[in-house]
């Protein structure tokens, strides 16, 4: 997914100085076009690509099996392999993953808007960003309703990225605190959430102890004490509706379409209209530190290594006591009793250090060269992030829905991570062949030939190759 | 009288000008008088229809005037619901779109920010407007904030040539359409499914009569009593059957929900106040947005971009052209506008009854009727223009226009503050005709106070901060005498 970087216009960026608008070298007249394969910057492809095949790890359960797995995990016993897959993934890569390709879309858009030059009489650069960004939702429209990925990002990416456009200027310092705002916001959302949710269980626990005492209960504590039952037995996996999803999933292509067509709508709109401050926020802050030069390999090596410690140092401990504290809760009552505030406080705070930690130990493996490799075919994987984050969606789908293998709900929760490390496998090798002999990933290409109105070049041309 | 160039592909042609005064910013650039008239229109008409729902004369009591389709009350009210309803939305959107066009169509000036810059920025401080408009002068009908976010969606579309937004503009009324369609299709499907359910019990309880009788044949047949225990409806047909009747309640007028409403906005807590109105502003700002809303706005948006680059405000028709527009727009509009009403009524006389005969909603062609009567009133206004008589009272009227934003946050100012128990209380106690006495009073003080206002004044209050924000520096807002500011009137030169 998500990719949008990497479009310069008819220069290469100056590598070795921070990105600044007027630091952009002037332009021959020529119309805006994308950039050649070697004016890429290859440590944001590199970031990208790792983005790109950590995502599957936060999207497999939704790809392959019923909600009600986590319930079970979690009220399960806790020495099992399902139960270490899931701390691991929740506390390590929950939301980072996310978080990176938030923040190299961020990235992406300084680049594209910053390193082309208006032409006169031509469509404004401005324009092309836009178009660019309606394509994209329209992408995630088809990502959702025809390949049928009910967690689809590109939506929200191509809506949010709408707003940034004004900012592609603003000073890093300006970016940060804009992103920490957005981050406030959501977090104040998430807390006048969590107090309507919390005011239930305190009335409910009221009308228990009235009802303890002998007192005849008034009408108001009686709806209190029904409504709080429901929310509980809400909580636990309903038979039922586990088979009805179940079967749907695993029915013909018609079948699954009825079954996310109403799903998908009130996703998207629920999505876009109260979790903007996830994707936005890192935008934000991934504006800001590309301009600092963090994505392109600009900062000090003792720079990436502090960043790596505080992110980890800090990061996997708050990772841990958010999930062992706050997600596997056995006894949701219990917990609102206790808490005045979820734990859920903590997690933009994490993920944002952890998604800091990841890129930093990349940018020292990059730099320290002990797998240049590897380095290669990540940033392969990153060039055409936009064709494998839609391929992930068509593989898996196939696996798991009923016109496919239909191994939904089939395997066990920490079986779906072989079939991760199998997709990865193979998105590694087939985006290193591919990037030999193209200069984009077929859904990039037609992505930028949409937007430029014209057929690209798709070809590595010889004096490239070589 | 130099026409503005909306050929985008060379701006360097003829363009309107805006001139830079002695400090060096932007001046105004002409008007086209009859798009602020038409600004005007949509803004004092649709206060007609919004003040429904700020006085509280919501769905619910409306079903109650709809119940006795014989007294003046329902006249009045399908009167606006003809001639009102929607068209204000529609004439807004139309006129916003053909000033996205001019505002996108002026040439870029050095060492300033770009249009394109100045136009996003403008329409992400409008999306801030609307949802001050919503969360601080609690008005969850707020329209700003939909035509901030399409204005940014659509923005990519201004190069096309007037054919091409007319086309994209069709297909949007189309999509429209559809989504009316497809919310009619839902309720269909869930009388299905309720019919269903309905057969399945009948079967049950024959069933287990049967068995009852067998099980006092054979007293103390456990299997037997634990067969009749299980013959009951599963979650699903439950849900399925309550969601139909849920729907058929809320085709009946219920004053019970009226008195909790009332209740609700009668409080004098602004916190409380907020938290009640606070779904309803939601779910205009996501669901409807989403569902209905974006298409709604895109299409008339687009209409409005396709008409200006055709030159429709700019006199580019014959007078008799324009009547004739006017004229075929309100016939055909008000023909589908009456259809509309006499099945919406006898939808709600017997909403099952309905679903089971007819194959397509009452509402399937509104957004045609929209758009043909929203384009009679433009028509109408071109027609009117030229008329010398009428110049002075256009003018008044337009200046109504010139303070779109500040009129129209201050309709739901004085609203909050006469209706709400925050401020006066009036929630709920007015009747239609009574509401139209305020809508009456509220129309006359603004076009009195925008009279005046422009008189010192070169902009609204809020107009003047917008342009503010979107320049992100302080502009003069006092008229200049020195230069010349009259307003052209294309249609008079």
């Amino acid at each position: 997914m998500i990719t949008t970087t990497g479009y310069s216009a008819t220069t290469t960026l100056p590598l070795d100085a921070s990105i600044s608008p007027d630091e952009t070298v002037a332009l021959p007249k020529l119309k805006p076009r994308p950039v050649g394969a070697s004016e890429r910057i290859q440590t944001i492809d590199m970031v990208r690509g790792f983005a790109l095949l950590g995502i599957l790890l936060m999207n497999i359960p939704g790809f392959g099996i019923d909600g009600s797995a986590f319930y079970n995990i979690i009220n399960g016993p806790h020495n099992t392999a399902d139960y270490y897959t899931l701390a691991i993934v929740t506390s390590f890569f929950d939301g980072t993953m996310r978080g990176l390709f938030s923040m190299l879309f961020g990235a992406g858009m300084v680049l594209f808007t910053l390193s082309k030059k208006e032409v006169e009489g031509g469509a404004s650069v401005a324009e092309y960003y836009y178009r660019r960004l309606l394509w994209l939702v329209l992408f995630g429209v088809l990502n959702a309703y025809v390949l049928l990925w009910e967690g689809d990002i590109l939506f929200y990416y191509g809506l949010f990225g709408m707003l940034l456009y004004p900012f592609r200027k603003t000073a890093p310092k300006w970016l940060f605190l804009i992103g920490l705002a957005c981050f406030a916001t959501g977090h104040f959302k998430q807390q006048m959430g969590y107090a309507e949710f919390r005011e239930k269980r305190l009335e409910y626990v009221k009308a228990i102890a009235a009802e303890k005492s002998h007192q005849k209960l008034t009408e108001k504590q009686k709806s209190a004490k029904a409504a709080w039952e429901e929310i509980e037995k809400n909580r636990k996996p309903d038979m039922e509706r586990t088979a009805e999803n179940v079967s749907e999933r695993r029915g013909g292509y018609a079948t699954v379409f009825t079954h996310f067509a109403d799903r998908n709508g009130s996703l998207e709109t629920m999505i876009t209209y109260h979790f903007w401050p996830d994707m936005l926020g890192m935008m934000f802050i991934g504006m800001a530190l590309f301009r600092l030069g963090f994505f392109s390999n600009k900062l000090t090596t003792s720079s990436y290594g502090l960043l790596l410690l505080v992110g980890y140092g800090i990061g996997i401990p708050i990772g841990w006591i958010f999930f062992s504290k706050g997600v596997a809760v056995t006894d949701i009552g219990r917990y609102l009793d206790a808490h005045r505030v979820p734990h859920g406080a903590l997690y933009d705070l994490r993920r944002l250090l952890l998604s800091l930690g990841h890129a930093s130990l990349l940018m020292l493996i990059y730099r320290s060269q002990i797998l240049p490799r590897l380095m290669k075919v990540l940033a392969n994987v990153g060039q055409m992030a936009f064709t494998n984050y839609l391929m992930q969606s068509i593989i898996c789908t196939l696996i798991f829905h009923g016109y496919g293998l239909g191994y939904y709900n089939q395997l066990k929760f920490h079986q779906l991570y072989y079939i991760v490390g199998a997709v990865w496998i193979f998105q590694m090798i087939f985006s290193y062949i591919w990037m030999r002999y193209y200069r984009f990933g077929p859904f990039e290409w037609l992505w930028r030939s949409l937007t430029y109105w014209k057929m690209q070049p798709m070809r590595l041309t010889a004096r490239a190759v070589a | 009288m130099s026409t503005p160039n909306l050929n985008l592909a060379t701006p360097d042609q003829e363009t309107p000008d805006i001139a830079i005064n002695a400090e060096g910013t932007p001046r105004k650039p002409e008007r086209i008088q009859p798009l602020d008239v038409l600004r005007a229109i949509a803004l004092l008409g649709g206060l007609l229809v919004s003040i429904w729902i700020f006085g509280g004369l919501g769905n619910n009591r409306q079903l109650q005037i709809l119940e006795h389709p014989n007294s003046d009350n329902y006249r009045l009210f399908s009167l606006v619901k003809l001639l009102i309803e929607g068209k204000m939305i529609a004439l807004i959107s139309l006129v916003f779109g053909a000033g996205v066009v001019l505002y996108l169509s002026r040439p870029n000036q050095q060492n300033k920010l770009s249009v394109p810059d100045l136009f996003i920025r403008r329409q992400m401080w409008l999306l801030g407007f609307g949802l001050l408009n919503a969360l601080l002068f609690l008005w969850s009908g707020d329209i700003l904030y939909h035509l901030a976010i399409v204005g940014i969606l659509l923005f990519p579309f201004v190069r096309l040539s007037s054919k091409g937004l007319l086309i994209a503009a069709m297909i949007t009324t189309v999509i429209f359409c559809g989504k009316n369609y497809w919310k009619y299709s839902d309720d269909k499907k869930a009388y299905n499914k309720y019919t269903a359910v309905i057969a399945f019990e009948k079967k049950l309880s024959r069933d287990s009569s049967a068995r009852a009788r067998a099980i006092t044949a054979i007293k103390g047949d456990n299997k037997a009593i634990a067969q009749v225990k299980k013959d009951s409806l599963s979650k699903k047909q439950k849900a399925d059957k309550q969601a139909w009747e849920g729907l058929l309640k809320n085709t009946k007028y219920d004053p019970k929900k009226d008195e909790g409403e009332n209740k609700e906005m009668q409080t004098t807590s602004f916190a409380d106040l907020w938290s009640h109105v606070l779904p309803a502003t939601q779910n205009r700002e996501s669901q409807w947005m989403f569902q209905t809303g974006v298409w709604e706005v895109a299409s008339m948006m687009l209409f409005g971009m396709a008409l200006l680059k055709f030159g429709f405000f700019e006199n580019k028709l014959s007078r008799k052209q324009y009547l004739l527009i006017a004229l075929a727009g309100f016939a055909v509009g008000i023909l589908l506008g009456w259809f509309r009403l006499h099945y919406y009524s006898v939808s709600i006389a017997d909403y099952t009854k309905y679903v089971v005969k007819n194959l397509f909603p009452y509402n399937i062609l509104f957004p045609l009727e929209k758009l043909l009567m929203t384009v009679g009133y433009a028509a109408l206004v071109m027609f009117l223009a030229v008329i010398t008589r009428l110049s002075s009272f256009l003018k008044a009227v337009a200046s109504v226009g010139r303070l779109a934003l500040t009129n129209y946050l201050l309709q739901s100012i004085i609203c909050s503050v006469f209706f709400t128990g925050y401020g006066m209380g009036y929630y709920g106690k007015l009747e239609q005709h009574e509401l139209y006495f305020l809508a009456g009073e509220i129309w006359i003080v603004q076009i009195v106070f925008s009279i005046f206002w422009l008189q010192r004044f070169e902009l609204g209050p809020a107009e003047w901060l917008w342009r503010c924000m979107t320049y992100g520096k302080w502009l003069p807002i006092r008229k200049n005498t020195s230069t010349n500011t009259e307003v052209i009137i294309p249609a008079l030169t």
